[in-house]
């Protein structure tokens, strides 16, 4: 997917971005603390798939975010 | 929406698929069919906040193409998001200070599959005035429960996804002090103030903390509230209404001296907003003065506890369903 950079990036709180969408919010906040936990490239890895998950399964009602996001 | 009990056993009867708020004293007579409900004499209506026992609080799901009620305890809660439908809404109700509210409290946000799977719901709650009980309602098998979790799991036709969202009223000065806590529980006593421990319930008395305010974390700019049950200075202990999580930081919320005005400035965004459903915090209810007050467009039962995803305090909830 054309965003995996952008969400490491997020994942690695190295670019901040808050969505209106509840549960993105709290997906990027578990995943955040996921890696902080363990800073590997496995759970980076791991949470990437989640993210991508996510992304994939809501992309109809995501996309003011997929465009916020591209701009990062 | 509010109604009689004759209107809806009818639409029980007729096989609607039913999300019900109601008193104890009207669910125990409605006949089996495809509902769920949770114990609350407390609702929002269109003419605002009214406490009732003649009539219950109805969402019909006329969205689901497909249904499965099940029931959970604290051992196998978080099997809730195995058995959602991959492209569905979960509606759950656990009872008021339940084991399984407890476990669900602290444990849903570190579920796996939590967040790819909507979970709405509410925490049911009783008269205040006369003390009963909490209990939710399994309709499939006429059964109620104290001590167990009602889940009504919806299956939405693919052209359809549900999406959930909440109102928190409540903000926070970015001056106020930071506290941490270094464990995830329901009942705190020691936290970190600035970095520097003490007791919370100190910290509480020493700046004359009014404990009708929420602890407030953010969560990548969502805020969520956990809300303050009890201060006991003897036994420095402060019990919550939902858990506190270590790595999270927290600020008390600034006070709210006008619930009703709050909300209807929350709430301009949503003019035209049709939730299928929609609860909110029987603190905001009482702290608020919401009788009598309305917030519209939502309306719905008050309930003891709101969930979405996690559990949620002195936040009004609601979910959607929309066109992909």
């Amino acid at each position: 997917m054309g965003l995996d950079f952008v969400f490491k990036k997020l994942i690695k709180k190295q670019v901040t971005y808050q969505s209106g969408n509840l549960g993105l919010n709290l997906l990027i906040t578990r995943l955040q603390g996921k890696y902080s936990s363990n800073q590997t490239e496995e759970e980076l890895n791991r949470c990437l798939q989640e993210m991508q998950a996510f992304f994939t399964k809501y992309s109809s009602i995501m996309q003011k975010d997929i465009e916020e996001l591209k701009k990062l | 929406m509010l109604i009689s009990l004759e209107h809806a056993k009818k639409l029980i009867e007729e096989g609607r698929v039913l999300h019900i708020a109601a008193d104890e004293s009207l669910l125990e007579q409605l006949p089996k069919g495809k509902w769920i409900a949770g114990t609350t004499p407390y609702f929002i209506t269109d003419q605002g906040g009214i406490t009732c026992k003649d009539k219950l609080f109805v969402n019909e799901i006329g969205c689901a193409a497909d249904y499965k009620i099940m029931v959970y305890d604290r051992e196998n809660i978080l099997d809730i998001t195995k058995d959602a439908y991959s492209n569905g809404i979960t509606f759950l109700i656990m009872p008021y200070a339940s084991d399984v509210a407890i476990h669900y409290a602290k444990e849903a946000p570190n579920s796996d599959d939590l967040l790819m799977n909507p979970t709405v719901g509410w925490i049911s709650g009783f008269d205040l005035s006369s003390g009963s009980s909490a209990k939710v309602y399994d309709g499939s098998s006429g059964k109620s429960y104290g001590d167990k979790a009602v889940a009504l799991h919806i299956c939405l036709s693919d052209d359809k996804i549900a999406a959930l969202g909440i109102v928190n009223i409540f903000n926070v000065n970015e001056n106020d002090a930071i506290i941490e806590f270094t464990e995830d529980k329901l009942s705190v006593t020691k936290c970190l103030v600035n970095g520097k421990e003490m007791f919370l319930s100190d910290y509480i008395a020493e700046n004359n903390i009014d404990t009708k305010v929420p602890l407030v974390a953010d969560y990548n700019g969502t805020l969520i509230n956990v809300s303050i049950k009890s201060v006991s200075m003897e036994n420095k202990t402060v019990d919550l209404y939902a858990s506190v999580f270590s790595g999270k930081q927290y600020r008390f919320a600034s006070p709210v001296n006008d619930y009703e005005a709050s909300f209807a400035e929350h709430l301009r965004q949503f003019k035209d907003f049709s939730p299928i459903f929609s609860c909110n915090c029987i603190l905001n209810y009482l702290y608020g003065g919401l009788e009598g007050k309305s917030t519209p467009p939502f309306t719905g039962p008050v309930t003891f506890g709101e969930i979405a995803y996690h559990l949620l305090n002195q936040t009004l909830v609601y979910a959607v369903v929309t066109d992909k």
